[in-house]
């Protein structure tokens, strides 16, 4: 296995706060992982640490099953059990990121985004629900400003994420 | 600090597109209380499961967009979906207590003349109905549920990372369970209750998501459950509306009803389900309403 050295810099960047270091493979995370519990041949959080940790990004990004990556459910009870305290979520939102970006996340998620981008919210207002809304006695969900969110999406680079 | 007499309403993309009929019976259940809030043109919150998975920069500059929009205001917002709590809180921390994220996102929201002050903070609805008390809640109680035994489940958002989040106690939460007994129903103890309804690996892949339900499903009913509380609409919707999946996964039935906390206090408040729209209910509640008599005006 060849370390990749702008990977592991990258993962022990200081905005997600460094604390991949202290990592000492005790295995608390996997074991109180419930996705782990169901396909623990399939995903394993002890192993993406390490394998961030030590800039293996071949063994995260070069393989077929990208359920290694994307089977974290985002319940963060991992780092609730973590005895180093290390924010193995934020981690693990780093690898789904460059996963995107390699175009290889599942296809909800910029499905989602673009949605988000497009109107704003994730689920857009729908003739039918605001009816339900006006018989619930609800009031009307003030609109969104879409061009503000428009153009920062674009400063963020959203845009081209997406292809848009 | 932002004044408290009134909050920004964050009812998110999930309840106010999607299943309103959870926002009828908060707003109900706060005005009974004396929890005054108003409107304001959110973005989305933006979902801390999808976005965030996808783009975490975008994730946290429209997060701090819709802080601005309650900072011009000078209020609090209110959260009654654990997805949007958890990414507004999370983004307010972060763009309070980090400067160097605060000055990259202050660029960006310059562009279109707004600026993070981190002059507000960011609630959930159960936190909120936990600092009224039991005492101000059990008030308004008309009808006997005494005899209603439930599974509390708060969902991940709500409580976690709690380094962060600073709600309850992540590993065993005790705010839920608070506001049931404060309703006049019966928690009961089940093996899974802190663990994740699933809903967060479902779009990478359904299977292990139905497991993790099923499993649920299973120990809520083996501990005797006659309904499942929630204060998630996304924990609400997996509940409610994939049973029938988990049941022909599993091969096992499980028509338990789906209560959000506030649609129980309101039906202790004496509300008639029928104003609460409880016909939107996937798994019926036929039976609980017959059984409790909880249509009587």
């Amino acid at each position: 296995m060849i370390s990749d050295f702008e990977f592991k810099k990258k993962m022990m960047d200081i905005n997600i706060k460094d604390t991949l270091k202290y990592c000492y493979q005790c295995n608390r995370c996997t074991d109180e992982c419930p996705v782990s519990k169901i396909e623990p041949q399939r995903y394993n959080p002890r192993k993406n640490i390490l394998a961030s940790f030590l800039g293996l990004k071949s063994q995260l990004f070069d393989v077929e099953d990208k359920f290694g990556i994307w089977g974290c459910t985002v319940c963060d009870t991992c780092d609730e059990v973590c005895p180093q305290k290390i924010e193995l979520t934020e981690i693990f939102y780093v690898l789904k990121n460059m996963s995107i970006k390699k175009g290889e996340g599942p296809s909800y998620y910029t499905t989602q985004a673009s949605s988000i981008y497009d109107f704003g919210k994730a689920i857009p207002s729908q003739p039918a629900i605001v009816r339900r809304r006006e018989q619930l006695g609800l009031p009307k969900i003030e609109p969104t400003n879409v061009e503000e969110v428009q153009k920062i999406l674009n400063e963020t680079k959203l845009n081209k994420i997406l292809n848009k | 600090m932002a004044k408290v007499d009134e909050y920004k309403m964050f009812q998110g993309c999930v309840i106010g597109n999607r299943i309103p009929f959870l926002e009828a019976s908060a707003r109900k259940v706060f005005d009974k209380l004396g929890i005054k809030t108003s409107e304001a043109p959110f973005g989305c919150c933006p979902d801390p499961v999808g976005f965030n998975s996808t783009d975490h920069l975008s994730w946290l500059t429209m997060a701090a967009r819709n802080l601005t929009i309650a900072e011009e205001e000078d209020k609090n917002i209110i959260s009654v979906c654990n997805g949007c709590f958890q990414t507004l809180k999370l983004a307010n921390e972060e763009l309070k207590h980090n400067d160097h994220k605060r000055e990259k996102i202050n660029k960006i929201l310059k562009k279109i003349n707004r600026e993070f002050k981190g002059n507000i903070d960011v609630k959930h609805f159960v936190e909120v109905l936990y600092d009224i008390g039991e005492e101000r809640i059990k008030e308004h109680v008309t009808t006997d549920l005494s005899n209603l035994k439930v599974a509390c489940h708060t969902g991940c958002h709500y409580s976690r990372p709690s380094s962060i989040i600073q709600t309850d106690d992540p590993m065993k939460p005790l705010k839920l369970r608070y506001l049931v007994n404060a309703a006049g129903a019966t928690p009961v103890d089940y093996s899974d209750e802190i663990i994740c309804c699933g809903a967060g690996v479902e779009h990478a892949e359904e299977g292990p998501a139905m497991q993790i339900l099923a499993n649920k499903f299973k120990s809520a009913s083996e501990a005797g459950a006659e309904a499942i509380i929630v204060n998630c609409p996304a924990c609400f919707q997996q509940f409610d509306t994939n049973v029938r999946k988990v049941e022909s996964f599993s091969g096992k039935k499980y028509s338990i009803p789906v209560l959000y906390i506030t649609e129980l206090l309101a039906l202790a408040f004496g509300f008639n389900p029928v104003d609460l729209g409880v016909k939107f209910h996937r798994v019926r509640l036929k039976g609980l309403i017959e059984k409790y008599k909880l249509n009587q005006d």
